[in-house]
């Protein structure tokens, strides 16, 4: 029997951990399309926010409304079957928050800049 | 992936025409010496519009999740030989009758 590539990981078990092995390949893939889908809409909604006037709190606000409905999308996405794609539930939810956020306030104080200074 | 891509773009434009609507909006605002307290009706719209498709575009573009069950059927890290020199002809199939419906997974 020739074996193709696929690795393997084996997941120490932990508390209450349903997939002992899991493919890991797999999973960065799935981690690397939560990030990608994030990153854009994080960059949307800088936009979004500079073009509305929004300031101080209320933009930060926004942000994690656009970032809630991201969830939302991916979990939909997903067909609510998180165990089939991911190890757990916190990477779905909260995984690129703190990098778009950055992203988020370059690309708002950019638009505001663009729309409503300049 | 390419109509979603096409929707993702679309969208970046809607975008892009709200920009320029709400810059024209301000400067009209600047001659009659108003406040800008939010962009007009229309600018909201084509905003929750554009932002609809751009969350379309997000989703479908980067490509379908993939399963990490390792026994799911996608997942199957054996498949048959595909290798010429361990293919032999010459065996007792040939007594065999014709049609089996093999699974192959190459």
């Amino acid at each position: 029997m020739t074996s193709n590539a696929g690795s393997e990981i084996e997941k120490k078990s932990g508390d209450d951990n349903l997939l002992p092995t899991m493919n890991a390949e797999n999973l960065q893939a799935n981690m690397r399309t939560i990030y990608y889908s994030r990153t854009f809409l994080s960059i949307i909604a800088g936009v979004i926010a500079g073009i509305l006037g929004l300031t101080n709190l209320t933009g930060f606000v926004f942000y994690f409304f656009v970032m809630a409905i991201t969830s939302l999308g991916l979990l939909a996405k997903a067909k609510f079957s998180i165990h089939a794609h991911f190890d757990s539930w916190n990477r779905v939810v909260l995984d690129g928050f703190l990098s778009g956020l950055m992203s988020f306030v370059l690309f708002w104080t950019f638009a505001y800049d663009l729309v409503h200074i300049f | 992936m390419n109509i979603s891509f096409a929707i993702g773009v679309f969208g970046i434009l809607i975008l892009s025409h709200a920009t320029y609507s709400t810059i024209q909006y301000r400067s009209f605002l600047k001659i009659l010496e108003e406040e800008f307290s939010s962009p007009p009706f229309n600018v909201v719209v084509e905003l929750i519009l554009g932002l609809v498709l751009c969350l379309w575009a997000a989703l479908a573009v980067p490509g379908k999740f993939l399963s990490i069950h390792p026994d799911s059927e996608e997942n199957r890290i054996v498949s048959l030989p595909a290798n010429l020199d361990f293919m032999i002809f010459n065996h007792r199939g040939r007594a065999l009758p014709k049609d089996v419906n093999m699974k192959l997974k190459c």
